[in-house]
């Protein structure tokens, strides 16, 4: 067969299926329902609050806490060097560096789970990588973080080497008491965008 | 029958086509840009520019607007690169194919030095016109196309356009 | 995910070494399919020899074709892509100068540093004329400054302008490829080439 009619054949047909796939699949940087459905269903996105504590004690630079509840409530009680991002105020452009990016590793906390996983599933659906949940919220990093429960004499030892640890982390971190004390230390100023080269645009043609 | 002879050691077109368009696309792949040529020659002459005449150089209302754009040494550039494979790799295919030899290509009818003329006045031209406007035959044209630039587009049709159109003037050169 | 330079994959020096290897394929291909001829090249404008034509096009579809599915596949953000700008008055002369250029000099940038690459000595003209060209542009740019910047479209890309998906755009294109195609090869039957 003559190469332009075979040429003609093939780039017809690629042109054909083209012209007829649907656009918006070729954005790949959204995730399906259903990918979002495993991941949800995976609960990986959850971080122990024994580990947000290890490092904010250990003093990780990589970790980066957001307070995803109102700036009233952020005001009244914040973990240390945590920024605030309301969820409402999530898809807002003013924030997209400090959630779509490749540095730190974003820790979402609210009161409970249920309004960080929601701004999880968000920046999840908006393919951002690096994003976790503080499982159970502040409600239960008081319980397991700053006011431990002594665990009975039978527990095994492991229970109270966990419980020594976070007796030790709960007291570095001004718990020991209740919340209700009043938290004179500032906000945490917003740290530097790090982003590397990841917007940069390309220079191409002859220019 | 030379025509015959010449054409088998050349490669069908249409895979030259595919070929030429998976480097194209390879380019965009690695590095998020088409092929170009006259960019890595201006590039060349702002350099030349630069080492010879620096006080022009910092004066002159081009080579300011090229350096706010540019940093670092224009030689040190992705078109450079490019244009040193290009020169590597049409020697590779010559050698391959014994298409090394000095020779003056040029109609019967006319002379070689005609020839030599016609092929200086063209490149003026081509250079005066590449970045006039941004870029020649395969920086503009064929990449722009490659991403559907309406800038590509038209350049493409610009060029091929008026070359169709005077090719009766000029038909001596070549036929 | 490409582009591999966007996302970090590969280091900006890798990049360059790269686009040496891309280099070696563009100026290999041009080679090979004739491009170092200049009787050859020009050969589309009189009918007797359509490779550009033939080759030029297979090129741009494959690479549309090529960097639409790719971005299907998930392979590729084509946000990141380089789009060349529309200056819409400077495209247009500076094509209509390149035309000119080109039926005189019977080359254009690209292929002619592959003919010099093979010993045509026309060629190593058309490379000095590019140089000179080149440097009357930047010595003159305040004459042609307001020109060069006039009608700035932005970033336009041909579906965009036309209304249509990309997809449908790039059908489009192949079909009058392929027409094109078919009357190449006709006069390609009815005009003589010369011997070169």
């Amino acid at each position: 067969m003559k190469s332009r009619i075979i040429i003609a054949i093939v780039f017809l047909s690629l042109g054909l299926i083209i012209a007829f796939v649907p656009e918006n699949t070729t954005s790949q940087y959204k995730l399906s329902a259903a990918e979002l459905l495993d991941e949800v269903k995976g609960e990986t996105q959850f971080v122990h609050p024994d580990q947000v504590a290890d490092m904010i004690v250990q003093d990780q630079p990589t970790m980066q806490l957001i307070d995803i509840r109102s700036k009233e409530e952020f005001e009244k009680y914040a973990l240390p060097e945590a920024i605030n991002i309301p969820l409402d105020n999530i898809l807002s452009e003013e924030w997209k560096p400090y959630l779509n990016q490749d540095v730190y590793l974003n820790v979402f906390y609210s009161n409970g789970t249920t309004r960080a996983n929601e701004a999880w599933m968000i920046t999840r659906q908006l393919g951002y990588k690096n994003n976790y949940v503080l499982q159970g919220g502040l409600n239960y990093w008081v319980e397991t973080v700053l006011n431990p429960e002594k665990p009975d004499m039978t527990s095994p030892d492991d229970e109270f080497a966990r419980y020594n640890y976070r007796k030790a982390a709960g007291n570095a971190l001004g718990g020991g008491g209740t919340i209700e004390q009043k938290q004179d230390v500032e906000p945490a100023k917003l740290p530097p965008i790090r982003k590397g080269n990841k917007k940069k645009m390309v220079q191409g043609g002859c220019s | 029958m030379m025509r015959n002879r010449k054409s088998r050691s050349y490669i069908n077109p249409y895979l030259g086509g595919v070929l030429l368009g998976l480097t194209v696309l390879a380019a965009n792949y690695i590095s998020g840009r088409g092929l170009g040529a006259s960019g890595a020659m201006k590039n060349a002459i702002v350099a030349s520019v630069e080492a010879v005449a620096p006080a022009h150089a910092e004066n002159a209302a081009f080579y300011k607007e090229f350096n706010e754009t540019h940093t670092g040494s224009p030689l040190n550039s992705w078109l450079v690169y490019q244009m040193l494979g290009v020169l590597a790799g049409g020697f590779l295919s010559g050698v391959i194919a014994r298409r090394m030899t000095w020779k003056v290509e040029h109609s019967p009818k006319i002379s070689s030095k005609t020839r030599l003329v016609a092929a200086l006045a063209g490149g003026i031209l081509f250079g005066f016109g590449s970045q006039l406007g941004r870029g020649c035959t395969s920086g503009s044209a064929l990449s722009g196309m490659a991403v559907l630039s309406l800038g590509g587009f038209l350049s493409m049709m610009a060029i091929f356009g008026t070359a169709f159109a005077l090719a009766y003037f000029v038909r001596k050169l070549w036929i | 995910m490409g582009p591999l330079i966007v996302n970090d994959i590969i280091s900006p020096n890798t990049n360059m070494l790269l686009a040496f290897f891309i280099g070696i394929a563009f100026g290999f291909i041009l080679e090979s399919s004739g491009f170092s001829s200049s009787r050859k090249l020009v050969g589309v404008f009189y009918g007797y020899d359509t490779v550009v034509l033939k080759v030029f096009f297979t090129g741009a579809i494959t690479a549309m074709l090529g960097l639409l599915f790719f971005s299907l596949f998930g392979w590729m953000d084509l946000t990141y892509i380089y789009i060349n700008p529309t200056y819409l008055w400077s495209t247009l002369v500076g094509g209509v100068i390149m035309g000119a250029g080109f039926i005189l000099g019977g080359f254009c940038p690209g292929t002619s540093v592959c003919a010099a690459a093979i010993g045509k000595i026309d060629a190593f003209l058309f490379i000095a004329g590019i140089f000179i060209g080149i440097f009357i542009f930047m010595e003159g740019y305040p004459l042609w400054e307001g020109l060069y910047k006039a009608e700035f479209l932005g970033y336009l890309k041909m579906n965009k302008y036309f209304n249509l998906s990309s997809g449908l755009f790039v059908l489009l294109v192949i079909a009058a490829a392929v027409v094109m195609f078919w009357i190449a090869e006709k006069a390609e039957k009815k005009f003589k080439a010369p011997e070169y």
